[in-house]
């Protein structure tokens, strides 16, 4: 395959492409779903092509085939060519990217438990699990949608200044929807996630089985025992897992820079951020928001980036402070900076855009105890279903799945659907307090046009905001 | 040459001992023209022939797709995918697929030579920004496609059946400063009706008119929503009528047929062979050939979206959706009322015209309680006018409410499919009484 690539930069040059990049990928896996306890059937995934981008005459093109033959990859590189020609006519200024040094690599994730050498029905038995533990609970789940998912994904990346970049990364993944009835109401816990990148060995020790019993277990006792919030100012500390949606939302995504500049203006918007605020204020002394690519067998994970620069952590907050956004080598270039290594792709049909990766509340140094221990009257936000936020960023809302109240430094009942909604700079700046202990949880992070759904870790420590306004 | 691969992959999955097996063959080009602040930012193209693969052993069911379709790449995949699905439980509640043949009839205007053979689209960028441009707008973003797909589908119950389409849209978001923007789109399957200057105009016009907002207040208001929001609601709406959806606890209509979920203004089709409809097909996955289905009529839900299993399984007959693990809507249609677009205002003393939402998320799907965020200009109208554009409010409802709230239907329906909106949805201006407003504090 590398010969497929290598000619196809060959050819872009040959084209007058003043910069030209070729990437192969492959995805081959399994899907697994459970419908109510039914297998509603098995998936295999098994897909593949390449990818090609160019700059010509300061416009880009890009196109893609997975028909992989020379002739077809010659058909794509001439229709990326002519495309970036034909945009250069319509630009005020050409495209520029960053002076980047590049690396010919190749790097693995390796698997202890390799889902390759498993059959299809030992990987519905952890789906099997499932449905055992949620039933074990005795709380009524009528309504159960169960997803195991593997595939390694295999990428070969070439550009004409150097970057030979290999990867081999497998990823696992459990995804569960339940519906407690229970008392003639329904609670639900959707869409709920336990993902890596890794082999078998990740799930199985994670145990997705024993999350999904805490959640129906959870929504049993808010049905039950759930009363209403507490209204109007008070104090919440929020888990890593909500931690994770918020800097997520409201840290990460604003700092994009190709969403600050312009380009996702259509569609996943603009920025509440400009690129002069680098320095200033966003948030209080102990709010330090890290983004980093390399966390092992994360979710995100990734060594070198779909333009072939090696990632590094990224420090979008530092003590309060906005420190630095997340750039490709378009948008690092119009502010004289170096790529750090955010671009990514989906797919082999994808161009590669600025995304996040894993990001995550950098630890403080309270223990949780100490985080509960002086708060008078609040909640304790576990876990979040609605979330959204505007396209600039900047005024959002997270509502608790599990929560409970704080009363006089103690964890009480549970409480129904608190509402946190409020500005990302009022957020940041009531916290005044953040856990030891960080924990991740998975996403899929939407973004670009097509849609590129790509896998992210959000988390980080807990944290406590005060006096910020609660609502039912 | 693809019906010829479509055979072969049949008789060897026949020959391994698979009983209903479906071969769906794609082949799809696809451009793209993006830009954003008035400039290209990238062009693309896309060239992809894959082949679909569902193959059912004894109520185990698979599904997969060729990577290449070379002979040994064809009987590896399905050597492999037996072996796979052989020792699984099985699916009790699987029912088959449709009988065929089939008779197809073609529908008018969903292919157009001229789109094909269109060398350049970048004239129909020009003319949307310069639109927009010319309402007031200074940044112009948005997005370009044209379409050329063919869709090959042979069946072990008697299907051979062949589709071709094209497409043309367009999508235009105009700024004026950080927070003042207006949204338009035109999505057409032939040349001649495409209109790329109305989608910039609009973006334009509303930016324009959203000029300077003021903080929006919370509270209980009556909402004009603009097609292009409303089809935002109606696109959720429309994966919530699968059958698929509503067993696996996706759907607040769980539990509803024959009841009334919305006000008896509302009627809600879903109609797969609608010409110049960005969704239409000749046939579902299973051959079935597509159709007008009454999900909601006069308030009642009548019917959730069904493959042929699923209707086998609820007795009754497929409302031809396949997708064959999860029916899907086609094209999702709100009958039209008797308001024009002025009387729909007119109704309204005190309330908020919305032009656009996004980012729409359920804290429980099952009650249907979500909240969407306005984008673009959202307005004040007091007595009928629109008196102050207002910005950072949130709506914060339940669904089943919505639809129940609904008190008046434009009389001209808009076809609305982008970014947000994935299943192509037609509906007019829509009035809905008592809708929550939340901002956030602080």
């Amino acid at each position: 395959m590398h010969e497929l690539v290598e000619f196809a930069i060959e050819k872009a040059q040959e084209m007058e492409a003043s910069y030209a990049e070729a990437r192969f990928e492959e995805k081959n896996g399994t899907e697994i779903i459970m419908k109510n306890g039914n297998p509603e059937g098995l998936g295999i995934l098994a897909d593949r092509g390449i990818g090609i981008r160019v700059l010509v005459d300061g416009g880009m093109g890009f196109a893609s085939t997975n028909v992989l033959t020379k002739e077809s990859v010659s058909e794509a590189v001439k229709k990326a060519v002519k495309l970036a020609k034909a945009a250069a006519k319509i630009r005020n200024k050409p495209i520029q990217f960053s002076e980047e040094s590049f690396h010919q690599v190749s790097y693995e994730v390796k698997m202890k438990k390799d889902f390759r050498d498993i059959s299809a029905e030992e990987k519905m038995d952890y789906l099997k699990l499932i449905e055992e533990k949620v039933k074990e609970t005795g709380v009524t789940t009528p309504m159960r949608f169960l997803r195991y998912g593997d595939f390694m994904w295999h990428k070969i990346f070439m550009n004409n200044e150097g970057a030979l970049v290999e990867s081999l990364i497998p990823r696992v993944s459990v995804t569960y929807n339940l519906v407690v009835f229970e008392e003639g109401q329904m609670e639900q816990a959707p869409f709920v996630q336990r993902a890596f990148s890794g082999g078998l060995e990740l799930i199985e020790k994670d145990q997705p089985w024993e999350w999904a019993a805490k959640d129906v277990k959870a929504l049993q006792k808010l049905i039950k025992e759930g009363q209403k919030p507490p209204e109007g100012k008070v104090d919440v500390v929020i888990s890593p897992e909500v931690a994770g949606i918020a800097v997520h939302e409201s840290v990460g995504h604003p700092y994009e820079l190709d969403r600050i500049m312009g380009r996702e203006a259509a569609q996943a918007g603009e920025s509440f951020v400009k690129p002069e605020m680098l320095g200033e204020r966003i948030g209080s002394e102990v709010v330090t928001v890290v983004e980093d690519p390399t966390v092992p067998n994360s979710w995100g994970f990734y060594l070198y980036d779909d333009e072939g620069v090696k990632a590094r952590p990224r420090y979008l907050i530092r003590n309060g402070i906005i420190n630095e956004f997340l750039m490709n080598r378009e948008y690092a270039s119009y502010l004289d900076l170096k790529s750090n290594a955010a671009a990514r792709a989906l797919n082999y049909n994808r161009e590669p855009i600025v995304r996040m990766a894993n990001t995550y509340l950098a630890p403080g140094d309270h223990s949780f105890e100490e985080l509960i221990e002086d708060v008078k009257l609040g909640v304790y936000m576990v876990s979040f279903n609605e979330w959204n936020i505007d396209d600039r960023r900047f005024q959002q809302r997270y509502i608790g799945r599990e929560a409970y109240l704080i009363e006089n430094g103690e964890i009480k009942h549970p409480v129904r659907k608190p509402i946190l909604e409020i500005t990302t700079k009022g957020l940041w700046s009531s916290v005044d307090a953040v856990g030891k202990e960080i924990e991740f949880y998975p996403g899929t992070c939407g973004k670009g046009e097509p849609g590129q759904g790509v896998p992210v870790w959000m988390g980080g420590a807990p944290a406590r905001l005060r006096e910020v306004v609660l609502r039912r | 040459m693809m019906f010829e691969v479509n055979e072969l992959i049949l008789k060897k999955a026949k020959e391994l001992g698979f009983g209903d097996v479906v071969v769906l063959a794609h082949e799809q080009n696809r451009r793209q023209v993006r830009f954003a602040n008035n400039e290209i930012i990238v062009a693309k193209n896309w060239h992809t022939q894959k082949v679909e693969l569902f193959a059912e052993y004894e109520k185990r069911v698979a599904s997969t797709t060729l990577a290449a379709l070379d002979e040994n790449t064809i009987e590896k995949t399905l050597q492999m995918l037996m072996k796979s699905v052989k020792n699984l439980a099985p699916k009790e509640d699987y029912y088959g697929i449709a009988e065929g043949p089939f008779k197809y009839k073609d529908i008018p205007e969903t292919f157009d030579k001229a789109i094909v053979e269109l060398d350049e689209p970048n004239e129909y960028v020009e003319v949307a920004i310069n639109a927009a441009l010319e309402e007031g707008a200074e940044r112009v973003a948005g997005v370009l496609y044209t379409d050329h797909n063919k869709l090959y589908l042979t069946t072990s119950n008697g299907v051979e059946a062949f589709d071709a389409g094209t497409g043309i849209e367009i999508s235009v978001r105009a700024f004026i400063g950080d927070e003042e923007s207006g949204h338009g789109t035109n999505s057409v399957r032939i040349l001649k009706k495409f209109d790329p200057e109305s989608a910039g105009r609009k973006a334009g016009e509303i930016a324009k008119l959203a000029t300077n907002p003021i903080q929006g207040e919370a509270g209980t208001f009556d909402v004009v929503f603009d097609p292009l929001a409303f089809a935002n609601l109606l696109s959720y709406m429309s994966f919530m009528t699968s059958a698929f959806t509503v067993e696996a606890g996706f759907s607040f209509l769980v539990g509803k047929l024959g009841q009334k979920v919305a006000n008896e203004k509302v009627s809600l089709k879903d109609v797969g062979n609608m010409p110049n409809a960005y969704g239409t097909r000749k046939f579902d996955d299973e051959g079935v050939p597509t159709r007008e289905t009454k999900i909601i009529e006069n308030g009642i839900l009548k019917t959730y979206l069904l493959n042929t299993s699923f209707a086998r399984k609820y007795k009754t007959e497929t409302t031809a959706n396949a997708g064959l693990l999860m029916p899907e809507a086609w094209n999702i249609y709100l009958e039209a009322g008797d308001y024009s677009k002025d009387e729909i205002f007119g109704e309204v003393k005190h309330g908020i015209y919305i032009t656009n939402v996004w980012y729409t998320r359920f804290q429980n799907y099952v009650t249907g309680d979500f909240s969407t965020i306005p984008r673009d200009g959202a307005f004040l109208i007091e007595n009928g006018e629109i008196v102050k554009p207002i910005r950072n409010i949130r709506v914060s409802d339940n669904f089943q409410h919505i639809l129940e709230n609904i008190a008046a239907l434009g009389k001209d329906l808009y076809h609305v499919h982008w970014w947000e909106v994935t299943t192509p949805v037609f509906t007019p201006y829509v009035l809905v009484k008592n809708v929550g407003i939340t901002k956030a504090t602080k």
